[in-house]
């Protein structure tokens, strides 16, 4: 089976954030980077399947600067057999579909078995990217996975639903899944990986598709403000009551 | 020709190089040695033919032995330098036997005058064998002659009693140690020493140049000709290898040596054996010490430190130095196909604790830390070794850079709550705060008290702004991307915020900041706080109200030399109580080797094991010197006592006297002043 994982690099979780200038973005200067965590589930996900059927090949895609090859690296030193990177120096400045859209034209070409991506990224959380590039690329596919089991010629998945449900899926392949977190045990990488990666091909191929004008477009971040709006309400407390339904009501208009 | 030789009596000058010791004086009956009146050409023949057969036995065992142990890996690291600290090593330890006497007096002093005899009886040994070919040397009349021959009689009867009494400790008392296999090959050496004693000594009481005497040389020539190959297959073969081994040791405790090349991942297959380690492995002699006080073997883990050992030696004879059959099974069921399974298991690698008292032990030079972490090395680096709580420690350790997985921030409140400064190149000390001293509620509690001493000596120290594991259990777990990532960063900010001198209150730190990062870089001088707090204990106030029992960490006694340091601190907050084994024997809490991270082990827990000998000497107070130790026996104190004693560290014992001492005394202000 041929697995492609799509993965993204993000600011690392403990890394202090700030704004940038233009209030669209965080500064990229002295931030450290990672692996998307819900990605490095899709990619355990994808190694356990080649462990399990001992054949097969697992490709890593990512798109963005320079800095994503090191998170490529660690992907290729986990066992994943060749990485590409897309190289997109405007990642920020493209919506889901012009992200969806560059990836989409690294992967067809090497027309997979299935696509594996995270749910969602860390930094934006849009959950989209997985399921726009599945239509662009015509296949099905499914979404918060937490198990993948290969049938003849297809896959049972589970879904994770609401509320402790779970849904039963079977679908045939080609195919796109994502990945929710959780669903498996992570490896640690090693050394004797780290050193085989040196050995990985890791081609750079440029983004094919121009930015578009986005038609989602980020205008302004910000980090979570304090506010200090407490209001103590006095009276009996059926006076109080009464003020409560009313400021529900009026003021934050709940009710 | 060989020419019998006569009695010196009727050809005295036939040998004018030893003319002193000969003499015309009549033989006295006893009270000398009798030697065989005349050796017939045939004699000597078959005496040539014996040692002919002898020897030749001896090298065909021996020469696969050698070819084995010089055929495996030669080792990149080796250095020969240090040449005046392996003779001392070597007078210590083998000449003078120190540390065959000293784990053990009784058997000790018992194998020493068996070791010391034999040197004595060398020369013995040697002119007898010449006798037979027409060429002794030494007189049996002779002033200096008789001088040696009583000399070496006199050694002869402590052999004799020494060799039966090992034999009676061997086959009737049977210690533990020694294995449950009865070695019968040890009673048939036991059997041919004292034979050799006692044909050397009967030949006192016997007429020079009757029948008896030469039964008697005879008797003696053939136990020596059955000896010399039995060595190469038996544990004697120690009396050839140990004392080369214990000379070529690595110098240094438990040394981890670095990684050399792209195909080098620690102890993974018998071709990453190296020349020295082979060595070792031949050179086991079975006592069983490094078995006798290691935590894992004596709580009922499957770890044995000599059947790992032995282990090695079996899959060297049956796959050999270039072998690719991995040195550690997933299984521990052994087969004819895989005898050291058992011990040689992924299960047993993973119970060191790294303690180190394997190697602190061994008498014959064995350095067992350094192919433990290797074979962890091998199976962690190649990922061969899957563990849950493993990886987990692993993933912290890459994704938070600490091990108890917390967040970073967690440690950035912690600082600002104690508002200790951060260190920006003014202050004189770094206050390294390491993984328990940043996130473990204990840790915290040590690492304020600690500085509330610092600040009470005007000592001026900053901690870094952050700070990641230094990877301690990292490195002993055999994770060496993870441990050089660590250790990298770590140099990386020392250097940046311009570091001369660290302090911290966790030994592990020390060891591998002091030791281990060494392979990437030279960090700053860096000390325990024990170190620290026994330099200035003078202006440190006393208190004399409680006993306390004081436990030796692995890593800062074995590994790094300091008992005294703590122990003076300790004496300032009370009264000293020393455990049943404390110093260089002290025993482990279990936390050591990452072993801490890794769940809660199979069989008796080795923190109870101890916390029920420091609860056992009756102490108030259990001092600790490691954050590790101390939160071990946080949970198996109360777990193994009603009334557990109470249980602090060397700088909470210091702090507590301080703040006593404050209130009544008021002591002037200290020099800088305390804050």
């Amino acid at each position: 089976m041929k697995i492609v994982v799509a993965i993204k690099q993000v600011p690392e979780r403990d890394a202090p954030l700030r704004i940038a200038a233009n209030g669209r973005w965080i500064e990229e200067g002295d931030l450290t980077y990672t692996i998307n965590e819900p990605d490095a589930y899709a990619l355990e996900e994808a190694l356990q399947l080649r462990e399990k059927q001992g054949a097969g090949e697992v490709i890593v895609v990512s798109a963005g600067p320079e800095r994503v090859q090191s998170t490529l690296r660690e992907a290729l030193a986990k066992g994943a057999d060749r990485a590409i990177h897309i190289e997109c120096d405007d990642l920020d400045s493209r919506d889901t579909l012009g992200v969806a859209r560059i990836l989409a034209e690294a992967i067809k070409t090497e027309s997979p078995d299935l696509i594996l991506t995270g749910l969602q990224s860390d930094d934006l959380g849009l959950g989209q990217t997985g399921v726009v590039l599945a239509e662009l690329l015509g296949i099905p596919h499914a979404t918060i996975i937490m198990q993948i089991e290969p049938t003849t010629g297809g896959l049972k998945v589970k879904r994770e639903l609401e509320d402790g449900w779970f849904q039963h899926v079977e679908m045939p392949v080609p195919a796109l899944l994502t990945i929710q977190s959780g669903g498996n045990k992570l490896r640690y990488a090693t050394l004797m990986g780290i050193k085989k990666a040196k050995t990985k091909e890791l081609k750079t191929v440029p983004a094919a598709a121009a930015a578009v004008s986005p038609a989602v477009s980020l205008e302004h971040v910000y980090l979570p403000e304090k506010q200090k709006k407490t209001e103590m309400l006095a009276g009996s407390p059926q006076e109080i009551a009464a003020k409560i339904v009313e400021k529900l009501k009026f003021e934050v208009r709940v009710i | 020709m060989i020419a019998g030789r006569l009695p010196s009596t009727a050809l005295p000058h036939t040998f004018p190089g030893i003319a002193l010791f000969s003499s015309n004086s009549d033989r006295v009956f006893s009270g000398s040695l009798a030697e065989p009146a005349a050796f017939a050409p045939l004699d000597s023949i078959l005496l040539a033919v014996g040692i002919l057969l002898s020897a030749g036995l001896f090298f065909w065992r021996f020469a696969p032995i050698l070819r084995t142990i010089l055929r495996s890996k030669k080792d990149p690291n080796y250095k020969s330098s240090t040449i005046g600290k392996r003779v001392w090593t070597f007078l210590s330890e083998v000449l003078c036997q120190s540390k065959v006497i000293r784990q053990r007096p009784l058997p000790g002093l018992a194998h020493a005058f068996v070791f010391w005899g034999f040197l004595a009886f060398a020369l013995v040994s040697l002119n007898h064998v010449a006798l037979g070919f027409g060429h002794g040397f030494l007189s049996t009349t002779g002033v200096a002659g008789r001088f040696y021959f009583f000399f070496a009689a006199a050694w002869a009867m402590l052999v004799a009693i020494s060799i039966t009494g090992l034999f009676i400790r061997r086959f009737f008392v049977r210690p533990l140690w020694l294995g449950e296999k009865l070695s019968y090959e040890s009673g048939v050496i036991a059997l041919l020493i004292f034979l050799l004693m006692v044909s050397y000594l009967a030949a006192f009481l016997v007429q020079d140049g009757g029948t008896a005497a030469r039964l008697l040389w005879w008797t003696h020539t053939l136990t020596l000709l059955i000896f010399l190959p039995l060595i190469p297959h038996t544990k004697h073969l120690h009396l050839v290898l140990s004392p080369v081994t214990v000379f070529l040791k690595k110098p240094g405790f438990a040394q981890i040596p670095p990684l050399t090349g792209d195909e080098d991942f620690g102890l993974v297959a018998g071709k990453d054996l190296t020349q020295l380690t082979s060595l070792q492995t031949y050179s086991c002699v079975e006592c069983g010490r490094c078995t006798e006080h290691c935590p894992a073997a004596t709580t009922g883990k499957i770890l044995n430190p000599k059947e790992i050992i032995l282990g090695l030696r079996t899959y060297l004879n049956k796959f050999g130095p270039h072998s690719d059959v991995p040195l550690l099974t997933e299984s521990r069921i052994a087969s004819p196909d895989n005898p050291p399974a058992k011990y040689l298991s992924m299960e047993a690698a993973f119970e060191c604790t790294t303690c180190g008292s394997c190697e602190f032990q061994c008498p014959v030079g064995i350095q067992h830390v350094p192919v433990l972490v290797g074979l962890r090395r091998g199976a962690t680096n190649t990922g061969a070794w899957e563990d849950d709580y493993g990886t987990k420690l692993f993933l912290a350790l890459e994704k938070n850079g600490n091990a108890l997985g917390l967040s970073a921030l967690e440690r950035d409140k912690f600082i600002q709550k104690q508002a200790f400064p951060i260190f920006d190149g003014t202050q004189e000390y770094c206050l390294w705060l390491g993984c328990m001293g940043s996130y473990d509620p204990k840790g915290r509690e040590i690492i304020a008290d600690f500085a509330r001493v610092m600040q009470h000596l005007g000592t001026s120290f900053g901690v870094l702004k952050k700070e990641k594991c230094t990877g301690d259990p990292a490195r002993r777990l055999g994770n060496d991307l993870v441990f050089q990532n660590l250790a990298e960063t770590g140099l990386k900010s020392f250097e940046a915020a311009k570091v001369k001198k660290i302090v911290t209150i966790c030994p592990h730190c020390v060891r591998t900041i002091a030791t281990d990062w060494r392979e990437f870089g030279i960090a700053p001088e860096i000390e325990h706080h024990s170190e620290f707090m026994a330099r200035h204990r003078d202006r440190l106030p006393r208190q004399n109200c409680e006993s306390i029992v004081y436990h030796d960490p692995c890593y800062l006694g074995r590994y790094r030399d300091v008992y005294e340091e703590p122990r003076s601190v300790v004496k300032q907050a009370g009264t000293l109580v020393e455990a049943p084994r404390s110093h260089e024997r002290s025993f482990c809490c279990g936390a050591g080797g990452g072993l801490a991270f890794l769940g809660e082990e199979k069989g008796e827990r080795v923190s109870h094991v101890r916390a029920r000998e420091l609860a056992g000497t009756g102490a108030e107070v259990v001092g600790t010197a490691c954050p590790f130790c101390n939160t071990m026996f946080r949970d198996a104190l109360p777990a193994v006592s009603e009334h557990p004693p109470q249980l602090l560290d060397i700088a909470q014992l210091t702090a507590r006297a301080l703040s006593a001492s404050q209130p009544e005394a008021n002591p002037p202000p200290e020099p800088g002043g305390a804050q």
